[in-house]
């Protein structure tokens, strides 16, 4: 686990930067790529060992810090959800109904969505838990989060290993 | 890298930028808006999704910002240039650098209100940078695939 302590902490960065409330509206598509390339940053430093970073280790290091930005993003998310009884989804619930009452859609499709996010919705209010919300938010953090964290621990390793040796692509 | 794998990248940033515009397809497929919420949810993981920086056609927004839709653009439209052209020029993080600058300096000029926010310079900002750093994408999938063949 200590091999991976950097991609636990930025992994935990990444995570709140895209949770907490006021915090999450500077989240945009560079955190969690930005987090990964901190992370290799942070283990060379740990390491001292300031060589070429091998791709396999770079892609390992980006998907393990998005995994643990999944793991934190999620807990805290269900945790917030649970304590405050309030989230995304009740924020937005209006704008969903605006979206959905604009397009073509035929009554009975427009009253089938509007009532699954209402009764999702009813079950955050009233419980602070909705069994589809934390599926969504588990399995969107977790596929998400990995990918754009393995994306950016290759491009993080170019990156610093650019700094060594100028490379050329398309081998 | 082979064309196979250059075509299923080309393919994955396709179907992603295609998401962004989901409210459009919902006009074609009506069933599709049961992904909408779902969609939402996912895009709003790596874009802020403020919504007088979204993009609006038609009265149908997009899922991203306009810097955000600039940049999986640009990510798709290089994809597609190497299926086209494999590009044997020498990446230097210098060039990167170049090519975030002007996006950087928008965010630091729009946030610090020296000017207005415009969709339209963050989008070609987004654009430059997300062309450009496919380009190191692209070069760290080819280095680990040959690492993987050895």
């Amino acid at each position: 686990m200590k091999k991976y302590l950097a991609a636990i902490i930025c992994g935990f960065g990444a995570g709140v930067l895209q949770i907490v409330p006021f915090v999450k509206s500077f989240s945009c598509c560079m955190i969690l790529p930005l987090a990964a390339f901190i992370s290799l940053l942070l283990d060379q430093r740990a390491t001292r060992i300031f060589e070429k970073i091998p791709m396999k280790k770079a892609l390992i290091f980006g998907l393990f810090t998005g995994l643990f930005a999944a793991l934190f993003g999620s807990v805290f998310e269900i945790l917030i959800t649970f304590i405050t009884k309030h989230n995304d989804v009740i924020a937005s619930f209006t704008d969903l109904q605006r979206i959905v009452q604009n397009l073509p859609l035929s009554e009975e499709i427009k009253k089938e969505i509007l009532n699954l996010f209402q009764s999702v919705r009813e079950d955050i209010l009233k419980n602070g838990f909705s069994l589809l919300y934390t599926f969504s938010v588990i399995f969107n953090n977790f596929i998400v989060n990995s990918i754009f964290g393995s994306v950016g621990g290759l491009i993080g390793a170019q990156i610093i290993n650019s700094r060594l040796n100028n490379q050329s692509v398309g081998k | 890298m082979k064309r196979s794998y250059s075509l299923t990248l080309f393919f994955l940033f396709l179907i992603w930028f295609l998401g962004i515009f989901i409210e459009w397809f919902i006009k074609i497929d009506e069933q599709l808006v049961f992904a909408l919420p779902f969609l939402q949810k996912t895009y709003s993981l790596v874009c802020h999704q403020e919504k007088n920086k979204l993009l609006l056609f038609g009265g149908i927004e997009t899922l991203t910002c306009a810097r955000c839709t600039g940049i999986y653009l640009g990510l798709l439209l290089s994809s597609f240039f190497v299926l086209i052209k494999l590009p044997r020029w020498k990446l230097h993080i210098k060039l990167l650098l170049i090519a975030a600058a002007p996006m950087i300096a928008d965010v630091l000029f729009a946030s610090l209100n020296i000017y207005v926010y415009s969709k339209l310079i963050a989008f070609f900002t987004g654009l430059l940078l997300g062309s450009t750093g496919f380009f190191y994408l692209y070069a760290g999938l080819n280095n680990l695939i040959l690492e993987l063949k050895k």
